[in-house]
């Protein structure tokens, strides 16, 4: 029996290719995910044994702070620099620096995407052991001098002897260019621009004055790496707070954090090729369905002469086996192709991620080829079942359609699947635990497709109204072809539904969410307008900034807002920093307790959540950790009600003052003085802003606009997802339309016969193809606007709660659905044109 | 045999294969159908009767030799007027399969004419919708029809558009005697009273004696011709034919 079905599934090529086609779209995808990361994680580690393969030991501070998107570690002092050197043992002694500074281009613009890849300055030293190596020029010496890496010397046009501006911690300033450099083998790792000086400027610019972020150590070798360790830790002087790391650790523990940011990558990918998958396991179930449908006859013919039902279905379950085999192989070798297309992508983005050659680890195989094989013969099981089940009588009739089960039961459990659903995803709506909605959005997605048959059959009709009125008689057949099977339909409506789904649920979550955003900024930020950092997460605006607008004849007031991490009673946190003397009246928190402006540079304003988890009190005190180690005392002086997306601690600026801490502003609020046109603040205001290249200057109706507008960014996201659904939707409306022609072959030679042209057959089938499209489209979107509600009153508390239904994007989605349709319809329109009159009408 | 021409076939030739894989479909056959008679293709297997009748409507391309359809050359036309020929200047009833399943009754008589955006002659319909008798099966679609009743809906539509020319392939093939005589009854009802053309090709005496005239095929050649046919007289003929 196997080998029959071998042969059997070897005979029909163009089967083997459609139902391989939607496996391999399925498994392409995760292969091309692995393979992408593998190779992503394999150039980072050669790039990194590369870079530090002179460093032999490696220095820096033992004090960090763990907050939620990794550790902040504190500044190494130069004082052990001496100490080090004179260790016996080392050779070479190199320190480095790795903080904000953005170099400003030609044109005044800061360079680097400001949601892209970290700006950063450093240190460029003669040492071995420094990262970088000078390519053209010289090493910078003295305060006036700076080096900068080849690529963003060529991307900006920068040569040699250009006076450059940067932008730093501590201010802006202008330097002269004297050397363009490279890291490891590489102009410029993952993207990054670097601005690079000698250790005293550096340390006073980017850091404070004698302070670095690490030592590279080289030995003579005379000693191993772990004795050379050693021996250094012996020396360094305790107070000083340093810790000492072989080369090997530092090597893994720079992989190991460049891979937890590319994991949000590869989570990211990870997420979308299971999606794909998922959507690609409809279209394998389809087509199985339809094939076996086709072979009613063949198969009867096996019963009739002697093959029990059992023989039926496992020759249908080995052929998918085979066809599981052969398709999750071809999917792992295009996903060969689709990782450098990732890649492609990535850099078209400006993220310059460095792939050298390809890793294809035999688990990207395995898990590929095992993941296709098992989807592939899973979704073959109900059909082969059915395969088996045909009766031996059946080879003698004329009837090869595929009879469509009893509605009744098939809506019982449907309906029960969706109603379950629902009062899954309305409790977690009213406060149940979130576990709650997962389990509802499944059940309602399962009961929508299990009732998908019966719903397909009116939906597609009614859809097909306008269609028959518009186009007459080639309208007409394709609305009822779309109708006569109604399984089929839904089936290969599915893809569309739950892509459409999705994406609808999200924009409208998105829709509301900058509303929402909108509302908030509205409220809490009262000034005329705002200058915020180029870059968010790293760096910002010195803060001495604010200071210098406030003094503006044409401002008001001004003030700036930062964010730092600390320890509050031995936990790392996110904490606002405010400015309490000019806060008041451009941001104001709603206090419960306590003042705003008053608050101490021994203070701290907190929530009322946490003021209530932590049982504090105005007066109460609280043990707040710094990143160099050191420990204040400070006293809760305020509580406030949080709205939006407020922080839950504040404190002042002050309080940072004579610590090491890292302080930047993120945004500067400014109010202008009455009487002065905004265009004149906006010129005085930018002179010291913008066109020097800090920050980005916009008026307070532009500020809420861009903030709001940051949304976008996810919706970008979910659009790729949009994208891709929209790839296998497409190819499943193709594979069904062809089987459907093949089947309607003698339908097809009919209607020529009789003077149907080929243009006509070409529009019945676009316009069934068109109707199957929009039957998915519109139950997806009646089910994504219900997600989209059920999303926000779950996340209510998070500060999303009004909805707004995104109209345009769901005229949007509707349109798209349509031409995916018709696109779809191209091939197997062509197709059906090429069926013989001659061979359909002699063949009875 | 005063009756203009329907249909001319002039020195038709139809080869499949080359070399000493040759076979002559039809060698070198002309023929013509008046209009307004009823005229059956006969002959053994293999004959090429079937595929005289596919190289006349405009189905088969033609090896060698022309063929018109009311005076109109099919060589000369594109794959579209070809298709339009069909649809305004063609009947077809074939053996099986002639309805398409999604279409009621009277959707698939009138389909030839709504793919060509037209209404038709209503009253013309309306007669052809009498005389096959089923005016009260028109909304039933094909798989609620008997078979005989799904052949008169055949007959039906390639009336409807009032054709040069309607080719029948074995109307009846799939018919029990009794619903063939049916069909039968009404295609002679619709030369003798409504004036059609039809040619129809068949291996069955009986059928083929319903016709006004018979043209015999063998091996792809015209082997003979009768008038005024009876089934004995056929059965007759068609002994010699085989010796």
């Amino acid at each position: 029996m196997f080998r029959l079905s071998l042969k059997m599934t070897l005979a029909r090529k163009g089967r083997l290719f459609l139902t391989s086609l939607a496996i391999i779209l399925g498994t392409g995808f995760l292969s091309g995910t692995f393979i992408f990361s593998d190779t992503i994680n394999q150039t980072f580690n050669r790039l990194f044994t590369d870079v530090f393969k002179d460093v032999d030991a490696y220095v820096r501070s033992s004090q960090f702070i763990e907050v939620q998107f990794g550790e902040q570690r504190s500044t190494a002092s130069m004082a052990a620099y001496e100490t080090v050197m004179a260790v016996p043992g080392v050779k070479d002694v190199a320190p480095d620096i790795q903080a904000f500074a953005r170099i400003v281009g030609k044109d005044g613009k800061p360079l680097g995407a400001d949601q892209g890849p970290p700006t950063f300055g450093g240190i460029a030293s003669q040492s071995v052991a420094g990262l970088w190596t000078i390519e053209q020029g010289k090493l910078p010496v003295g305060p006036s001098e700076m080096a900068m890496d080849k690529a963003t010397a060529e991307s900006g046009n920068f040569v040699l002897g250009d006076r450059v501006n940067v932008n730093a911690q501590s201010g802006s300033r202008a330097f002269t260019l004297v050397g363009i450099a490279s890291y490891g083998d590489v102009s410029s790792p993952g993207g990054a621009t670097f601005a690079l000086f000698d250790q005293p400027t550096a340390s006073e610019f980017l850091l404070k004055p004698d302070t670095v972020d690490a030592f590279l150590i080289q030995g003579d070798g005379s000693k191993s790496d772990e004795e050379l360790v050693a021996a250094i830790n012996a020396a360094l002087d305790p107070a000083l707070k340093l810790e000492t790391l072989t080369r090997a650790a530092i090597t893994k523990e720079t992989t190991d954090q460049i891979g937890v940011v590319l994991g949000f990558l590869t989570t990211f990918l990870t997420v979308f090729s299971l999606i794909a998958l998922g959507i690609g396991c409809f279209v394998i179930y389809n087509v199985f369905s339809i094939t076996i449908a086709q072979r009613l006859r063949e198969n009867a013919l096996f019963r009739a002469i002697g093959a029990t039902r059992k023989q039926v279905t496992s020759a249908m379950l080995v052929e998918s086996l085979i066809i599981g085999v052969i398709g999750s192989f071809l999917g792992f070798l295009s996903g060969i192709g689709l990782s450098k297309g990732l890649s492609e992508l990535l850099n078209a983005a400006g993220l310059d991620i460095p792939t050298k050659g390809l890793s294809i680890q035999p688990r990207t195989v395995i898990i590929t080829m095992v993941v296709g094989t098992i989807v592939t013969v899973l979704s073959a099981i109900f059909p082969s079942i059915r395969a088996g089940r045909v009766p031996p009588l059946a080879a003698l009739r004329d009837t090869a359609l595929e009879n469509v089960g009893s509605n009744k039961k098939r809506f019982t459990i449907g309906i029960t699947m969706l109603a379950l659903g629902v009062i899954a995803s309305v409790a977690s709506a009213i406060g149940a635990p979130a576990l709650y909605l997962g389990f509802g959005i499944v059940l309602v997605f399962a009961g929508v497709l299990v009732c998908g048959p019966g719903v397909a059959k009116p939906v597609a009709l009614a859809l097909g109204k306008p269609i028959e009125r518009f186009r007459g008689v080639t309208g007409s057949m394709a609305r009822q072809n779309a109708a006569r099977n109604p399984k089929r339909t839904a089936r290969t409506a599915a893809p569309v539904l739950i892509g459409v789904a999705l994406v609808t649920a999200f924009t409208a979550f998105a829709t509301s969410a900058k509303h929402e955003i909108r509302d908030t900024i509205g409220s809490s930020f009262r000034g005329d307008f705002a200058v915020s950092a180029p870059s968010t997460g790293f760096g910002g605006l010195s803060t001495s900034l604010s200071d210098q607008l406030g003094t503006l004849p044409e401002v008001a007031q001004a003030t700036g807002i930062g964010f730092a991490s600390v320890n509050i009673d031995g936990q790392g946190k996110f904490v606002q920093v405010i400015n309490p003397a000019t806060a008041s009246g451009l941001i104001n928190f709603t206090m419960v307790e306590g003042s705003q402006s008053e608050l101490s540079n021994t203070g701290m304003l907190v929530s009322t959540g946490r003021a209530a988890a932590n049982n504090w009190k105005v007066g109460s005190t609280v043990n707040v950790g710094l990143v160099d180690g050191a420990s204040k005392q400070i006293t809760i002086e305020g509580i406030y009600e949080p709205s939006g997306f407020d922080v839950s601690y504040v404190l002042s600026r002050d309080f940072f003052t004579e610590t090491t801490t890292r302080l930047f502003d993120n945004i500067i609020y400014i109010k202008t003085k009455s009487g002065v046109s905004e265009d004149a603040a906006r010129i005085a205001i930018s002179s010291q802003t913008q066109d020097k290249g800090l920050g980005k200057l916009q008026s307070r109706s532009e500020y809420i606009d861009a903030q709001s507008g940051q949304v976008n960014q996810i919706l970008g996201l979910i659009y790729g997802l949009l994208f891709l659904s929209i790839i296998i939707a497409i190819v499943g409306i193709i594979i069904t339309l062809l089987l459907s022609v093949f089947e309607r072959k003698r339908e097809i030679g009919l209607l020529r016969a009789i003077g149907m042209t080929k243009s006509q057959v070409r529009a019945t089938v676009r316009w069934e193809s068109a109707i199957t499209s929009m039957l998915g489209a519109v139950v997806g979107v009646v089910l994504g606007v219900g997600m989209g509600l059920v999303l926000i009153a779950v996340l209510a508390d998070t500060g999303v709660s009004a909805f707004s239904l995104p109209v345009n994007e769901t005229i949007v989605i509707l349109v798209l659905s349509f031409i995916v349709g018709v696109v779809a319809a191209v091939y197997p329109a062509w197709k059906a044109t090429k069926v013989n009159i001659m061979m359909s009408i002699t063949t009875s | 045999m005063n009756n203009p021409s329907a249909a001319i076939a002039t020195e038709v030739s139809k080869i499949y294969g080359h070399g000493d894989g040759e076979v002559r479909a039809l060698d070198n056959v002309s023929v013509q159908f008046e209009k307004g008679r009823f005229t059956a293709i006969m002959g053994p297997s293999g004959s090429g009767k079937s595929t005289l009748m596919h190289c006349m409507a405009g189905l088969d391309a033609l090896t060698m030799g022309s063929v018109s359809i009311g005076g109109v050359e099919l060589a000369d036309l594109s794959d579209k007027l070809l298709t339009n020929l069909r649809r305004e200047q063609v009947g077809f009833i074939f053996q099986s399969f002639n309805l398409i399943p999604t279409l009621n009754a009277m959707e698939n008589i009138v389909l030839p004419l709504s793919l060509g955006g037209k209404k038709g002659d209503a009253a013309w319909i309306d007669r052809v919708v009498d005389t096959i008798g089923l005016r009260n099966r028109l909304d039933h679609r094909p798989s609620e029809l008997s078979g005989g009743q799904q052949q008169r809906v055949a007959v039906a539509r390639a009336l409807a558009s009032q054709p040069a020319i309607i080719f029948a392939d074995e109307p009846t093939g799939n018919l029990d005697s009794k619903t063939g005589n049916e069909v039968l009854t009404f295609m002679r009802k619709a030369v003798t009273d409504l004036g059609q053309t039809i040619v129809m090709v068949t291996h069955d005496a009986v059928a083929a004696s319903f016709a006004d005239r018979i043209v015999f095929l063998k091996d792809g050649k015209i082997a003979g011709e009768m008038t005024e046919p009876t089934p004995e007289r056929v059965l007759d003929y068609l002994k010699h034919l085989g010796e």
